[in-house]
Order: C-alpha cells, then sequence, then structure tokens
C-alpha cells in the first residue's frame, strides 16, 4: 500500500486507528510519547503497525542547538525505529534543549552561516545513528529576528544540498509564519525545491487569545481553508506526497479526523501527475 | 562562545523575563515582544500538561488552578532534562514536600510520589510473568533454596500513616478521603498493559523486600513470618503470583 494521506495517533484512538482500513491510511507519531522502556503505549503502537504504515515525527532532538544531539535520545530514536520500521523520520529546524534543560518547544533561531554549518553537521549526525535519510520540517515562527543571513528556504535548499536530507513540509506553519512575519506564503512555497519534499503536515491554527495578532500554531482546530488552497497549490506544482492530518488539542472523534483525512487524500487523487506545472 | 550558543543563552534569559540580553537579536525595540510570550506560553503548557498526566491523583486533590500554579513554578525551577516528557517530574514529590503553600497538605509529596511509582510501574520494561504451574513440581527443599526474580514493574511504597489509603481513595474517585494513622504500604504492579495497585500486608511486605534484596524464598518466608507472625506463607506466596510479581525463578545451584 503507498501511503497517502495520514492522520497524527491519538492515545484515544487506537482501537479506531487498529481497525480503520481506509485506502492509503497511515498514521504519525512522536517518538518521545512512545521512549520507555516497555507499557501499554509501545504495545498499542505495535498492534497499529501491524496494520498501518508509521512514521517517527521528533520534536525534541534539538537539531538548531549549538551542541551534538544527545546520543541517548539517538539512541532511543534508533531502537524505535528499528522496531517500527517508519517509511519517514522527520524532526524540525528547531532547538529546544539548552545546557541541559529541555524546554518543551520549537525555538527559533537567528539563520547565519555558522548556524546551517552547526545544524548541517547535527543533521549529518542524525542521520548517521539512524542509517537513513530524514526529512526536516519548517518551524512556525511569532518572532521578528534580526542577524538573518539566509531567508528560510534558502537556508532549508543549502541544508538539503549539504546533508541528503528532504523537507517535511508543514503548510499550515508557512501560513502562520507568513502571517506573523510579514511575507508571501505563496512565494514560500514555489520557491522550495520540490524533489526534496517527502511529506506534508496540514493543521489548524487560531489568533493569539492575548490579542497580540499573531496567529498560532495551536493543531487545535480543523484545517483552515486558506491552508487547504495553499497545499492545493503546492502539489499541483509538486505533485501528491504523504499529507498529515495533524491534531493535538481539543481533539475530535475519530470519525471527525478521518474525514479531514479522506479530504486530503482526494485532493492529492485529484492530481493528475502527468500534467503537472513545469517545477 | 558561538553567536548561537549566545542567541540561545539570551533567548532562555528572555523567556525567564530578562529580555534585554536578546535586543540585539530583536526586530522590535519592544523587548517584551508578543512572540516572546507565545514561546513562553507554549513551553508553560507543554510543562504544564505533562505533570497533569503524571500527577493525576494530586491534580484530583488540589484542584487545577493551585495544580496548574504549583506546576508552572516547579517547572521554572527544574525544567525537564529531556525530551521524553513520560517521564518529567521525578523531582516533583521532594520538591512538593519544601513547598511552602502544600504544608497544610501534609500528604502531598506522598500521594506524588505514589503518582510516579504508577508511571514508573507503567512504562517499565516488558517480562514474563511467573505462573503457579512452573513450581508445581518442586520438591519443597529446592523451592526454599529458589530465588524468584521481581516483575520490572513491580513498586513497593510503605508510609507511617495511610498515605496509600488515601491514594487510593482518590483514585478510585472517592469524595470522603481519610488520612488513617497506621503505617500502610501499596504494591503496584503491571500486568496485561494496566497498572493495579493494592495495599500490601506487613508480611508481604517483607516477603517481597527480602526477595528484592536476594534471599532464597525459604529465608523469605522467616522474614515474613517475622513480620507477621499469623501469616500463612502459601496462600501470601500464591497470592503474589497471581498479582504477576514475579518474572522468573532461579534454582539454586542451577538445575
Amino acid at each position: 500500500m503507498i501511503p497517502t494521506a495520514g492522520l497524527g495517533l491519538k492515545s484515544q484512538h487506537y482501537d479506531d486507528a487498529i481497525i480503520c482500513d481506509a485506502d492509503g491510511l497511515w498514521f504519525e507519531v512522536h517518538p518521545e510519547n512512545y521512549m520507555s522502556a516497555g507499557g501499554p503505549r509501545l504495545a498499542a503502537l505495535e498492534a497499529v503497525r501491524e496494520r498501518h504504515p508509521v512514521s517517527l515525527h521528533g520534536v525534541g532532538l534539538s537539531l538548531a542547538a549549538d551542541a551534538d544531539p544527545d546520543a541517548d535520545h539517538l539512541r532511543a530514536l534508533k531502537r524505535l525505529a528499528d522496531r517500527f520500521e517508519p517509511f519517514v523520520v522527520s524532526e524540525h529546524l528547531a532547538w529546544s534543549t539548552h545546557r541541559g534543560a529541555h524546554q518543551p518547544d520549537l525555538l527559533p533561531f537567528p539563520r547565519t552561516r555558522a548556524a546551517l554549518d552547526r545544524i548541517c553537521d547535527n543533521v549529518g549526525r542524525m542521520q548517521d545513528a539512524l542509517g537513513r535519510r530524514v526529512l526536516v520540517e519548517n518551524p512556525s515562527l511569532y518572532l521578528p529576528l534580526q542577524g538573518h543571513a539566509l531567508d528560510e528556504v534558502d537556508f532549508l535548499t543549502a541544508l538539503v544540498a549539504r546533508t541528503g536530507c528532504g523537507l517535511l513540509v508543514d503548510v499550515n506553519n508557512v501560513f502562520v509564519s507568513a502571517s506573523n512575519l510579514g511575507y508571501a506564503a505563496e512565494t514560500y512555497l514555489d520557491a522550495l525545491p520540490a524533489e526534496a519534499i517527502g511529506e506534508i503536515h496540514l493543521a489548524g491554527h487560531a489568533p493569539d487569545p492575548g490579542g497580540s495578532g499573531l496567529l498560532i500554531d495551536t493543531h487545535g482546530a480543523p484545517v483552515a481553508e486558506a491552508v487547504w488552497a495553499l497545499f492545493e497549490r503546492l502539489i499541483r506544482r509538486i505533485g501528491p506526497r504523504p499529507t498529515l492530518i495533524e491534531r493535538d488539542d481539543d481533539i475530535p472523534a475519530f470519525a471527525t479526523l478521518l474525514a479531514e483525512r479522506d479530504r486530503a487524500a482526494a485532493v492529492l487523487a485529484s492530481i493528475n501527475t502527468a500534467e503537472l506545472h513545469h517545477v | 562562545m558561538s553567536e548561537l550558543l549566545a542567541f540561545q543563552d539570551a533567548f532562555v534569559a528572555a523567556l525567564a523575563g530578562d529580555g534585554a540580553r536578546l535586543s540585539p537579536w530583536l526586530v522590535s525595540s519592544d523587548a517584551d515582544a508578543p512572540g516572546l510570550a507565545v514561546y513562553r506560553n507554549t513551553i508553560a503548557k507543554g510543562c504544564v500538561d505533562a505533570l497533569a498526566d503524571n500527577f493525576p491523583t494530586v491534580r484530583a486533590l488540589v484542584g487545577e488552578e493551585w495544580f496548574t500554579g504549583a506546576a508552572v513554578l516547579f517547572s521554572r525551577e527544574r525544567p525537564p532534562e529531556h525530551a521524553a516528557l513520560l517521564d518529567y517530574g521525578a523531582a516533583f514529590p521532594a520538591w512538593l514536600e519544601r513547598f511552602e503553600p502544600a504544608a497544610d497538605l501534609p500528604y502531598l509529596a506522598g500521594v506524588a510520589h505514589l503518582d510516579r511509582l504508577w508511571t514508573e510501574a507503567l512504562f517499565a520494561a516488558e517480562a514474563p510473568v511467573l505462573e503457579a504451574a512452573a513450581l508445581a513440581s518442586l520438591p519443597p527443599d529446592t523451592l526454599a533454596a529458589a530465588r524468584v526474580r521481581l516483575h520490572p514493574s513491580l513498586r513497593l511504597a510503605t508510609f507511617d500513616a495511610g498515605v496509600p489509603g488515601l491514594w487510593l481513595s482518590a483514585r478510585a474517585g472517592d469524595d470522603a478521603l481519610e488520612l488513617g494513622e497506621s503505617p500502610q504500604t501499596l504494591l503496584l504492579i503491571r500486568r496485561a498493559g494496566a497498572v493495579s495497585s493494592r495495599i500490601a500486608d506487613d508480611a508481604e511486605a517483607a516477603f517481597l523486600r527480602a526477595c528484592r534484596e536476594g534471599d532464597a524464598l525459604g529465608r523469605a518466608a522467616e522474614r515474613a513470618a517475622e513480620a507477621q507472625p499469623t501469616c500463612s506463607i502459601a496462600s501470601l506466596f500464591a497470592g503474589l503470583i497471581a498479582d504477576g510479581a514475579f518474572s522468573g525463578l532461579d534454582l539454586d545451584p542451577p538445575a
């Protein structure tokens, strides 16, 4: 089976996930939630994996920290990759661990040449440890920074060229960051190297309840229509890619998420690959 | 120091409220930019949600508002050490013991300790479970000289006052919670993917501690009888086997 549109796997939906037989359905998990010696979560993931392709989407390796990736974390990730044989392993262009403390978020940094060197090293270490290519995801950004030597697309393109990694394009993150930092999401998406893109994420966002005018990548709502439009635009250019609906807050019934996932699958199926726009 | 590390030092300081060091990197002159608050809130929510998952009985006893306030303070003092938040909060019980606003809740740190043991039991390594049938054919002398291996999920905690009973009642959703005055031991074991917990009597606690310390079954039985002279070793042992307390048996000398 070729993975088409998938869902983030939630613990309250394990039983639904195991029995669902939608064509092309796959599931994604954060490996950090399964980094235990044993227990029922690993057993449930085992049961899901017997029926569906699975991807491991890391949120905690801290590739953009000015430090080597944590050796224990890499070992734990390798054990999960060996056990569950994911069709994709991915991480974020962000940092979260700093001087021994882990901040559970995906934090920004000035995209300097030195930062590029460091992150290329870290992606290389991750790929060497796992013995496979990984995908790197664009983050949601909230804070305008000075000192960028490269814009994000050029930075990601250089990362791909130098490490052989691929890209996970989170279309909602592009929409949120473009809105927060004042650039055009379409221009950003049009400039991404098509052949490097191995997966797409879609999720919901919300205005900052603090009234700042920022959009927040909450993963707590259905995918916005503007994000669906950007998704269609992207895959019309690059062709179908495994696409994930992410939902981490205010989680609805499995059937509701599956309907959203079916919409993504229909968009992917509607693309006639012979008539793709030239990339 | 690299610029990246200097930036990250300044960013972490800004998250903690000292925005001045980050200003060289900020476009806006406002050192309290709203974007920083978004990161700060996301980090706090990540820590509080993880602690709420890992300490549900503490949260049920003190209420969401009190719990969130304490969890935010704890996470600032003791942020997670790694990204696997299912393990976050090992230091929370001891921290609560010194937390001034918890001074009139003397059982709270103990309740947190039992929540932590429950999480440890849930995520402990897998192991086979010793079945009674495996012992049926052994002569009594062989059995007395054998040693049992405790299941990796087994946890045991004894309290001077009745924190385990209070914890069990709170966990079951009982409204009437009372702290008994006698010492109590709680036994937690994961079996078939779920953690079960019950009060262990003095003989069971002594027996399990003897096994954990490497005593042969004969000696463990003596220690159980010393702790509680009226106990029946046969039914005690059968009960613990049925609980899934043991993962294997080592004969001495090895067969």
